[in-house]
């Protein structure tokens, strides 16, 4: 078995590992988010959010954030399984298939659904901090994301077109 | 498809299978079979070439145009 083979075949468990962590995940912050609503000084005090007028400014944008980050490990679940079913079509032997171009169309929509809830996120903790406690969370800019999304727009493009002709080459004798 | 290929009726002619054709050109049996059915999308000049020199005809003998037949999809 040659070395892509060996990716391909690694790839399937990789991604369905990932898969189930991501979830477990979302259901971290789900479970602390409902910590967070039955036992609020348990789990603020834990965290380190001192006491004082600005707590509730605090404890709203941590809340949000859980909302939030729930919210972007639906988008990484849905990035997961669109990118298992392309690599389940390359083990099929057939991946030039128009849906693959429309996987790969929703991969980088949903890449860029992340990266804007990365900046919510960013903005939310913005917003949260107060001069007497800040929510000092790391999402620095970072270009990379943003020319993955738009080399995935193209590849979807190249890969819609490279169906398309071959659909036509198929039919030439 | 408008386009009518009249590969079976040329084979006829000449008392040639296609079987026979395929053996003579550089082209499978199953992508002649396409063609003369009228499933093929597009033709190569190279395949043209090589029916035309075994059939001994011009690509208007096997190509023809029938505007009652409903346009290709």
């Amino acid at each position: 078995m040659n070395t892509r083979a060996d990716a391909l075949a690694l790839s399937r468990p990789f991604l369905r590992v990932l898969i189930v962590l991501n979830l477990l995940y979302a259901a971290g912050i789900v479970l602390m988010f409902l910590v967070s609503l039955l036992a609020p000084d348990f789990l603020f005090d834990t965290l380190g959010v001192k006491h004082g007028d600005h707590r509730a400014q605090l404890v709203m944008g941590m809340r949000t954030m859980m909302i939030v980050g729930v919210l972007a490990a639906l988008v990484v679940d849905r990035v997961l399984r669109q990118l298992l079913a392309v690599v389940d079509t390359v083990r099929a032997g057939d991946p030039f298939v128009a849906s693959n171009a429309a996987r790969l169309q929703a991969i980088a929509w949903w890449v860029l659904a992340g990266e804007g809830l990365r900046l919510v996120i960013g903005a939310i903790a913005w917003a949260a901090s107060t001069p007497a406690q800040s929510l000092d969370v790391n999402v620095g800019f970072s270009l990379a994301p943003w020319l993955a999304v738009l080399l995935l727009f193209v590849l979807a493009r190249v890969f819609a077109q490279g169906t398309r002709m071959r659909d036509d080459l198929e039919g030439t004798v | 498809m408008a386009i009518v290929i009249r590969l079976d009726q040329m084979l006829h002619e000449r008392r040639m299978t296609l079987t026979e054709l395929a053996g003579r050109i550089d082209i499978t049996l199953a992508n002649l079979s396409i063609l003369k059915t009228g499933k093929a999308k597009a033709i190569r000049f190279s395949t043209l070439e090589a029916i035309c020199a075994v059939l001994e005809c011009q690509p208007g003998d096997l190509l023809a145009f029938d505007p009652t037949q409903p346009p290709w999809e």
